[in-house]
C-alpha cells in the first residue's frame, strides 16, 4: 500500500477516466435510489388511501318480517246460516198460525218444530264445516309461511358467505397485484442500483491500478 | 442571495449555450492554463513525509507511534478517499448541467462545474483554481476560489459524504415533472388499456374512456358548435366529477413520491409550477421557466410547511389538467358515425331544447 503514496503524481488518462466513470456510477446509483424512495412513497400513500372494497351483499335485509299468514284469520260466514234461521223461525211462526187458524192438531205442530229443529241442526253442521275448512286452510298457509321463511333465511345465509367471498378474494387478489407490481418495480430498481454499484467499483478499481501503475513507474525510475 | 444565485447560474448558462467565449476578440489566440493539477499538488509531499514516519516507526523513535500509526494509515487510505470525493464531487456538480436545472441553487456549484470541467472563461488564466487538500483529522477538502466568489467554495470529503449517505445531495437535482405526468396519464385508469403501448406510453389514438364521457338520460350529452355557414357539429362533453375522483388518488400518490425528497419539491416548484406555465412554454424559455419572486428557499423552506405542501399539489394538479389531460378532453368528435356527422345548427338547436323540455316535463 505504501507504493500508492505520493503516486497520485502524473498518474495520467486512467485516473481521470476512473474519476468520471465512478462519478457517472455514481450518479446513476443515486438516481435509482431516488427513483425506488418516490416509488415506495407513492406506493404508500396508493395503498393508504384506496377505496375500500365494498360488499355488495351488505345492504341486503331479511324479507321474512314482510311475510304472513293470509290464511290465519280467515272468518266464518255466518250471515247466511242466521238469515236461513231467521227464515226458518219466521216459517214455524207462519205455519204454527196457520195451523190455529184451521184447528190443526198437535201432532201437526210438533212435526213441524222437529222439521224446524232439523233445519238449525242443518245451519249448526255447515258452520262447523267451514270452521274445519279454515282450519285446515290456516295450517296449510302455517306451512307455506315457514317454508317461504326457511328459503329467505337461507338467502341471506347464502348472500352473506357470498360477500365475505367477494371481500376476501378482491382483498386477495388486490394486495397480489399490488406486491408484485412493488416487487417487480423495487427488482428492476435495485437491479439498476447494482449495476451502477458495480460499475462505480470498477471505475474506481481501475483508477486505483491506475495509481498504482504510475506509483510503480515513479518508484523505478528513481 | 437568491437573487444572485438565479442571475449568476442563468448568465453561465446562456454563456455556455451561446458558445459565448468562442467568439470574444483575442480568447482564441489567448494561452488558457486548465491544468490544476489537483491530485499532484495535494500529494506533492505526502511521499517524503510517508517515508519519514515509517523511518520514525522502524527506528522505534516515537515510542509506542500511536499518533505515527494512525498518520501512517491515514495516508495509506488517502488515495482511495481522494478518488472516492472526487467521484462525489463530480456526480454532484454534473447535476448543473441538466436541462431543467434549478438556479436558485447555490452559484458556486455552477462556477466549480466549470472549473472542474475546464469550461472557457474558469480557467486558471482566468483566475480560478481548484485545490484538494489532506487534513490531519484523515478528511479532505476541496476549495474552489476565483474572482466570482466572495468567499471560496470549500467542500469537506466527510461532511459531502454524509450528505448523500443520508439519500439527500449537494446540488438539487430537479425532478423531471413531464416523465412523472406522463406516467400519470397511463396509471390513472382513465383511458382503454389498449391504448396503452408496450413503452408504457399512451398511443397517438388513446381516448378516454366511454364511462367519462357526459350522459343525458343514457345519451351522451354533446356540445353543439357552430362550424359557420348553419352547420354545426356534437363535441364530446366529459364529466369532470368522475374524471376528478379517479384521477385524484393517482394526483396524491405522485405527489406523495415527488415529496419524499422535498429538495426536489423544491426544485420542480421553482422551475415549473409555481409560474403556471405551460410546457411548451417551458420548452421554449432559453432560461425554463424559473419562479424568481416566487421562489421557495433550500434555505429558508426546508422541511416544507403544510400549507406549501398543500399549494404544490393544487399546483401540480392544475399543471397536469393544463398540460396533459387537455388535449384528450378537448374537440372530441363522437366516434359513433351519426353523432360525429356535420348537421344543420339550427335544427339540431331546437331538437336538443325540446329533448331537454320534454324530459323536464
Amino acid at each position: 500500500m505504501s507504493v500508492l503514496i505520493g503516486s497520485a503524481i502524473s498518474a495520467g488518462a486512467s485516473i481521470i477516466g476512473g474519476i468520471i466513470g465512478g462519478s457517472k456510477a455514481r450518479r446513476a446509483k443515486r438516481k435509482a435510489a431516488r427513483k425506488l424512495k418516490r416509488m415506495n412513497a407513492k406506493m404508500k400513500e396508493l395503498e393508504a388511501n384506496r377505496q375500500e372494497i365494498i360488499n355488495p351483499y351488505e345492504d341486503m335485509t331479511s324479507l321474512s318480517g314482510m311475510m304472513s299468514n293470509p290464511m290465519a284469520n280467515l272468518s266464518v260466514a255466518t250471515q247466511a246460516t242466521d238469515m236461513q234461521i231467521e227464515q226458518t223461525d219466521i216459517a214455524l211462526a207462519n205455519t204454527l198460525d196457520a195451523l190455529r187458524e184451521s184447528g190443526g192438531g198437535a201432532g201437526g205442530a210438533t212435526a213441524l218444530a222437529q222439521a224446524a229443529l232439523q233445519s238449525k241442526k242443518n245451519v249448526a253442521a255447515d258452520i262447523e264445516a267451514q270452521e274445519k275448512s279454515n282450519e285446515d286452510k290456516r295450517a296449510a298457509g302455517e306451512e307455506k309461511l315457514q317454508q317461504a321463511q326457511i328459503t329467505e333465511a337461507q338467502r341471506m345465509q347464502d348472500a352473506e358467505a357470498m360477500g365475505k367471498k367477494f371481500v376476501y378474494s378482491e382483498t386477495e387478489s388486490r394486495e397480489m397485484q399490488q406486491l408484485n407490481r412493488l416487487q417487480n418495480q423495487i427488482n428492476t430498481q435495485q437491479g439498476i442500483k447494482a449495476q451502477a454499484s458495480a460499475d462505480q467499483t470498477s471505475a474506481l478499481t481501475g483508477a486505483i491500478s491506475g495509481v498504482a501503475g504510475a506509483a510503480s513507474s515513479y518508484y523505478n525510475n528513481k | 442571495m437568491e437573487n444572485r444565485n438565479i442571475t449568476t447560474n442563468l448568465l453561465i448558462k446562456q454563456l455556455l449555450q451561446s458558445d459565448n467565449m468562442a467568439y470574444v476578440p483575442g480568447y482564441i489566440a489567448s494561452p488558457v492554463d486548465t491544468e490544476f493539477r489537483v491530485l499532484d499538488k495535494a500529494y506533492q509531499d505526502t511521499g517524503k513525509q510517508y517515508a519519514k514516519i515509517k523511518t520514525a516507526i522502524d527506528q522505534g523513535k516515537c515510542g509506542n507511534c500511536i499518533e505515527e500509526n494512525n498518520m501512517l494509515m491515514q495516508l495509506e487510505a488517502a488515495p482511495k478517499l481522494s478518488l472516492e470525493f472526487l467521484e462525489n464531487v463530480m456526480s454532484e456538480l454534473s447535476v448543473v448541467e441538466t436541462s431543467n436545472y434549478d438556479p436558485n441553487n447555490y452559484f458556486g456549484f455552477m462556477v466549480a462545474n466549470c472549473i472542474i470541467s475546464e469550461k472557457p472563461g474558469f480557467s486558471k488564466t482566468d483566475g480560478y483554481d481548484v485545490m484538494l487538500q489532506l487534513l490531519q483529522n484523515g478528511t479532505q477538502e476541496l476549495t474552489f476560489t476565483g474572482p466570482i466568489f466572495d468567499k471560496p467554495l470549500v467542500i469537506n470529503s466527510a461532511a459531502l459524504k454524509s450528505l448523500l449517505e443520508s439519500d439527500t445531495s449537494m446540488v438539487v437535482e430537479t425532478p423531471d415533472i413531464n416523465i412523472s405526468m406522463t406516467e400519470l396519464l397511463v396509471e390513472s385508469q382513465l383511458f382503454d388499456p389498449k391504448s396503452i403501448g408496450e413503452d408504457k406510453k399512451l398511443g397517438a389514438d388513446a381516448k378516454i374512456l366511454e364511462t367519462f364521457i357526459l350522459k343525458f338520460n343514457g345519451e351522451p350529452d354533446y356540445e353543439i358548435i357552430d362550424l359557420g355557414n348553419g352547420k354545426g357539429r356534437n363535441i364530446i362533453r366529459y364529466d369532470m366529477d368522475k374524471i376528478e375522483k379517479k384521477v385524484t388518488p393517482f394526483i396524491n400518490a405522485q405527489v406523495a413520491g415527488i415529496l419524499s425528497a422535498e429538495q426536489e419539491a423544491i426544485a420542480a416548484w421553482n422551475v415549473y409550477l409555481s409560474k403556471g406555465t405551460s410546457q411548451e412554454e417551458d420548452d421554449q424559455m432559453v432560461q425554463n421557466a424559473n419562479a424568481a419572486g416566487d421562489s421557495w428557499s433550500y434555505e429558508l423552506d426546508l422541511p416544507l410547511l403544510q400549507d406549501k405542501k398543500v399549494l404544490f399539489l393544487e399546483k401540480y394538479k392544475e399543471y397536469f389538467y393544463k398540460n396533459y389531460l387537455v388535449q384528450f378532453l378537448t374537440n372530441k368528435i363522437p366516434s359513433v358515425q351519426k353523432d360525429a356527422s356535420v348537421f344543420d345548427l339550427e335544427q339540431a338547436r331546437q331538437a336538443k331544447a325540446e329533448k331537454l323540455m320534454s324530459s323536464t316535463k
